[in-house]
């Protein structure tokens, strides 16, 4: 079970009441929702569709998604920010076929994230020294997941990572890591797999 | 590929929330979750494992012409898919059915020796939307007078033990009124007063056990008949 901190248990609750009143037609709600929201769900679609205006373009699917799903939002099954940041990553990989027309390149020619900055993202996540994840209260799920990094291979954490943080796909991951697709595709499974052991021993999920 | 083994669906599930899963495959599984729990049920969990990893990612404030973009796109004119769920009635057509005319002997309930008009039936339709949550229809048989409604599930609800069905009276405009809890397995008797008045639609939703915490549905409407 989830032992989240107080505050972030009492933004879960506001942002599923607010949710609820969405679902029943309330615009001020949305537009509080969005206010609240948006720049966190712009940021995790910036992770995967580099381009500034199209990821705009992205987040106004997300919200028009969110608008319209909000009825079959279910309090007892998610919390409302994995909810919303699910959307917001599923539109954004939607989005990748439709607009990238070649691989995203992951290089320093991207502005502001060298080739080496998610790995280090990654591994101030899985390591106990303070990263941008410990400026916030950490829910204990958070704790177990750094936990349960830690405990891959290297290349494990780093296919993760880069699939993660950056939206990259097996052949992408591959390409960046001068890696064969066979190996990339079996340490991304393994690494899901032993992730998974690892947090349901920790009590995460089911 | 079967989608109902365990194993293949929580690896599927897993490269579905990493991201790795792309495609026709990526299509072909977004298709297919609405009818699969199982499939769902995976996807929910691996959402849970790696949500922390979302946690870190700094926000970025978006141009302010987005948000004016979004409200233009949704409530520029009264579109359909602006509507709230309550209002959107004309997408149930085909769904809703049109009131009809049914003896039922409520009149005993009211302890009157005859209603003076016959009694209203509306079925609750299963929202399509909903319908991989929990398969759910009704039948409201609603006294002419509004004063009594009696509710039975078409088939018995599957039910969570913590989990609670609320009916829910639909008005043309405003907030539902709760009707308070119904059972899943048999009828439900409501008396009121004026339960005819300014309702357009009965609805069924999900709650916690007790019911919704805040007077108004908190979990998805799994049924709905407009009247």
């Amino acid at each position: 079970m989830t032992t989240a901190s107080p505050r972030s248990e009492e933004r879960s609750r506001d942002l599923a009441a607010l949710l609820a009143q969405v679902s029943l037609g309330d615009r001020a709600a949305f537009r509080t929702l969005y206010r609240h929201t948006s720049a966190h769900l712009l940021g995790v679609v910036l992770r995967i569709q580099r381009d500034r205006a199209q990821a705009e373009d992205v987040l106004q699917e997300v919200y028009v998604n969110v608008w319209r799903a909000a009825q079959s939002f279910d309090g007892r099954l998610s919390q409302p920010l994995t909810w919303l940041t699910s959307i917001a990553r599923n539109r954004a990989i939607d989005a990748l076929r439709r607009h990238r027309t070649e691989p995203a390149t992951v290089s320093s020619t991207v502005a502001g994230a060298g080739a080496d900055d998610d790995h280090d993202m990654l591994q101030n996540f899985a390591s106990d020294a303070p990263g941008p994840t410990d400026l916030l209260e950490q829910a204990a799920d958070a704790r177990a997941l750094r936990q349960c990094l830690g405990a891959l291979s290297g290349e494990q954490q780093q296919c993760v990572a880069l699939a993660f943080y950056q939206g990259l796909s097996h052949a992408e991951v591959a390409a960046h890591l001068r890696q064969p697709l066979g190996s990339v595709k079996s340490w991304v499974r393994r690494g899901l797999m032993a992730l998974k052991s690892c947090l349901d021993r920790l009590g995460v999920a089911r | 590929m079967d989608y109902g083994h365990p194993a293949l669906a929580d690896r599927l599930a897993a490269e579905y929330v990493l991201g790795t899963l792309r495609g026709g495959a990526r299509r072909r599984f977004d298709t297919l979750l609405p009818a699969h729990p199982l499939l769902r049920g995976a996807v929910a969990d691996w959402q849970v494992r790696l949500a922390p990893l979302a946690d870190s990612v700094l926000g970025v404030e978006p141009s302010a012409q987005l948000w004016p973009r979004i409200e233009q796109r949704l409530f520029a004119s009264e579109r359909q898919d602006a509507l709230p769920w309550w209002r959107r009635l004309g997408v149930w057509q085909g769904w809703a059915t049109a009131a009809t005319v049914a003896a039922i002997g409520l009149g005993v309930l009211l302890n009157q020796p005859q209603p003076v008009q016959p009694p209203i039936v509306i079925v609750l339709n299963a929202n399509p939307d909903a319908a991989g949550v929990l398969p759910a229809r009704f039948v409201a048989s609603v006294t002419a007078d509004g004063r009594a409604l009696v509710l039975r599930p078409v088939d018995a609800v599957a039910l969570d033990a913590n989990r609670a069905l609320e009916l829910w009276a639909v008005p043309g405009q405003g907030a539902p009124r709760s009707l308070g809890l119904v059972r899943p397995d048999q009828a439900t008797t409501v008396l009121r007063t004026q339960l005819l008045d300014n309702t357009a639609a009965f609805a069924v939703s999900l709650e916690p056990a007790g019911g919704s915490p805040t007077g108004a549905p908190t979990g998805p409407i799994l049924s709905l008949g407009s009247i």
